[in-house]
């Protein structure tokens, strides 16, 4: 039942509301315009390539983000996509080490700041920093003390990333900043938090290891496999954002209660969220969980196989010539199997694994996955999917970042797309429009980096109203 | 029963696979447990504080490919899954 | 840990192969088959048991096929010669290598892979306000015109793309 709040406020009568100001269809045309087919109103209400013209959700939260590499950062990014505005601060004439970090020290973008004209920003620091303005600062010195505090006064927030208890000796931690501006919320984000290991640092690999995430990764140790890292620093990423998720839930709860918060939070407990089952298994059983590789220790077949040919066998690339070779594969209902066993013409297979709780045995799953390579041996990745697809089962290859670049589907949803950085100049942009669509209030990229200090008179002069004069002084005393 | 390493009196030319694996991984304990000559066992070496104080090591087969543990103070006698190291 | 088989073959010159071939501890933790020398490609069966070695290098008759190929090679006695991973028939092909070209070395790159400018390359041109503040835009036409004109050239012979 539909109500609205009475004159005479929420505790007081509600009301009915009239028909004719309820939601929904008042015309057959508009009728017609709801029951348009779910796909076309899709791309009607997300109007993707558009975003730009829609608002933003955050608008009007000013976040400083005095973070690093990426775990950090990626927690501000979030918000700076969502329509913050964020002010990065850096350390004069350097930058956030992540500049200096780029995949095999090959790929940067230039100018990093006029001072290194040879020197540049990685492309690895791409996506960790997007929208935010670029402002140089040297905490230690006394001069820029006060402009520090004003920006707390102005802002609803800080992320930081130093080791445990610097921004408390520096008196910029939560509980000096909190005496000055009682709404602002302080996030620490860092490898362990309070506790036996304060001191010890943050990395993604640490996230990875520490909290047992490695060890569960990579194939089993009776087939040769060792604990395995991801490649990518998916901790970081992973973590940050349950720092923004932390964020916004602060943000609600001063809403409510006018008082800011301490977020403190430790990376390798992240990952201790996305262990699943193992900690209480163990706690329950005694059990240790083990690494199960490409398959499923909970779905059978749930699972990438590695097939005979590639799908490019004379390109000069060794990742698309040896390695286009995999192909993720699911049938594991009773039905779906049996098609699968039809398939590779060994129905003696569903036969003695009628049921999943059969099947799902590990003895079972290696004989399985064993017979379906030895299924595909002689075949590719895209003829294997092609056979499996028209039997009606789940296959897709799997992609590298050629293929994700390629996918007419990720193309078409503005996931990966083409955008001019205004700075830096063209760019693919995979990683804004990739974390959800939203019809009112979508995520955008405006851009992904600046200069070090690139904002500095538009923070410092404009912002805070500090003369071009003493602005120039800084920066000749490289405070700035 | 106890452990029975008798078999690090051979040569190591003399021993088998199994034996020398349990050359190298020098346990940390001594109980009564069956385990210790059963060949899906994965014991605590020597000097190693990392894991929990009160196991004597993993059984690699009644859980597989998951790992058991296996306590100190229960004393394993007996075992379905027992099969005496080659 | 990892180990080594040193090669102490006789080669028909009378020289000795000195050789040392590494066993990577990842793929040769538990590990049983043989493995040829990369220099002169004897073969020889290893044994190993967490990451020792059980049985072996114990030499093959000439003519068996090896299992795996080191992953690297040095002759240390000859000081820096060395047979470095993927080198066809002596150490093992490297699947996981990133990119059929690896420089490690900053590449500058003035286009993206559809042909639109990008500001890839050092000696950019200093920023015009005060205390390293930077503007909005890259006025590429002003900073690098001939960027620029080699782009419009590009354009003309329809090498810029949508995607």
């Amino acid at each position: 039942m539909l109500i609205k709040q009475g004159k005479k406020g929420l505790d007081k009568k509600f009301e009915r509301i009239p028909l004719e100001d309820q939601p929904g269809p008042k015309s057959q045309e508009e009728m017609d315009e709801m029951k348009m087919p779910y796909e076309e109103y899709c791309r009607k209400v997300f109007d993707v390539g558009n975003e730009f013209v829609k608002p933003t959700a955050l608008k009007g939260i000013r976040w400083l983000s005095t973070t690093m590499y990426i775990f950090t950062p990626h927690s501000v990014t979030n918000l700076a996509e969502l329509g913050a505005e964020v002010i990065k601060i850096e350390m004069p004439r350097m930058g956030d080490p992540m500049r200096h970090t780029s995949p095999f020290n090959e790929a940067y973008v230039y100018p990093l700041h006029d001072t290194r004209p040879m020197t540049g920003t990685g492309v690895a620091c791409f996506n960790a920093n997007v929208n935010e303005y670029y402002i140089s600062m040297d905490y230690h010195r006394e001069e820029i003390k006060e402009a520090f505090y004003t920006l707390v006064r102005m802002s609803d927030g800080l992320t930081q990333c130093y080791r445990p208890g610097t921004f408390d000796r520096w008196k910029q931690s939560y509980r000096y900043l909190q005496e000055i501006n009682p709404r602002f919320i302080s996030v620490w984000g860092g490898g362990f938090g309070y506790g036996p290991k304060i001191w010890g640092g943050s990395y993604d690999i640490l996230g990875q290891a520490h909290a047992g995430l490695a060890s569960i990764t990579g194939f089993h140790e009776d087939f040769g496999g060792h604990p395995t890292k991801s490649t990518n620093w998916n901790i970081d990423w992973y973590s940050g954002t349950q720092i923004t998720v932390a964020i916004l839930a602060a943000l609600l709860w001063r809403r409510k209660t006018g008082l800011g918060t301490k977020i403190e939070f430790s990376q390798v407990q992240a990952s201790t969220r996305c262990l699943e089952y193992g900690v209480p298994l163990y706690g329950r059983f005694g059990i240790v969980r083990q690494r199960w590789g490409n398959w499923d220790t909970q779905l059978c077949v749930h699972g990438i196989i590695i097939c005979g040919k590639s799908d490019y066998p004379n390109d000069k690339n060794p990742q698309l010539r040896d390695e286009a070779r995999y192909v993720m594969v699911s049938a594991f209902n009773d039905p779906d199997f049996k098609e699968l066993c039809n398939v590779i013409k060994r129905p003696d297979l569903y036969e003695k694994y009628k049921t999943h709780k059969q099947r799902v045995e590990a003895e079972a799953q290696v004989e399985i996955y064993h017979e379906l390579e030895k299924w595909a041996a002689d075949k590719s990745r895209s003829e294997v999917t092609r056979i499996l697809k028209d039997a009606g089962l789940l296959a897709m290859p799997v992609y590298n970042d050629k293929e994700v670049y390629e996918s007419p589907h990720f193309r078409q949803r503005g996931t990966v797309r083409w955008q001019a950085d205004p700075w830096y100049g063209d760019a693919v942009v995979h990683s804004t429009y990739s974390a959800g669509l939203m019809s009112k209030t979508p995520r955008r990229k405006f851009w992904d980096l600046r200069p070090v200090g690139g904002d500095n008179v538009k923070i410092y002069h404009e912002l805070l109203g500090i003369p071009l004069s003493t602005i120039k002084e800084w920066y000749e005393k490289t405070i700035i | 029963m106890g452990i029975d390493r008798s078999f690090l009196e051979k040569p190591v030319s003399e021993m088998t696979p199994d034996e020398y694996r349990l050359m190298i991984l020098e346990p940390e304990k001594d109980t009564d447990h069956i385990c210790w000559n059963c060949r899906h066992f994965k014991p605590v070496i020597k000097n190693s504080n990392f894991p929990p104080a009160d196991i004597i090591g993993w059984c690699k087969k009644i859980h597989w490919p998951f790992y058991w543990c296996i306590p100190e103070h229960r004393i394993v006698k007996k075992c379905y899954a027992y099969e005496p190291i080659k | 840990m990892c180990d080594i088989i040193w090669c102490k073959k006789v080669k028909e010159d009378g020289t000795v192969c000195n050789t040392v071939n590494y066993l990577d501890p990842f793929n040769f933790w538990n590990w049983e088959g043989t493995i040829a020398c990369a220099e002169c490609g004897t073969v020889y069966y290893i044994h190993m048991i967490q990451g020792w070695m059980y049985r072996g290098p114990e030499e093959q008759p000439p003519g068996t096929k090896p299992d795996i190929l080191p992953v690297y090679a040095d002759k240390p006695l000859e000081g820096y010669v060395r047979y470095r991973p993927g080198v066809e028939g002596r150490t093992r092909p490297y699947l996981c290598l990133p990119r059929d070209i690896y420089l490690g070395v900053p590449d500058p790159r003035r286009f993206s892979i559809r042909g639109y400018p990008v500001r890839g390359w050092p000696n950019q041109p200093p920023s015009t306000g005060i205390a390293g503040s930077a503007g909005f835009k890259w006025e590429i036409e002003k900073l690098s015109p001939e960027v620029w004109q080699e782009f419009l050239e590009k354009k003309k012979k329809g090498e810029v793309r949508d995607w």
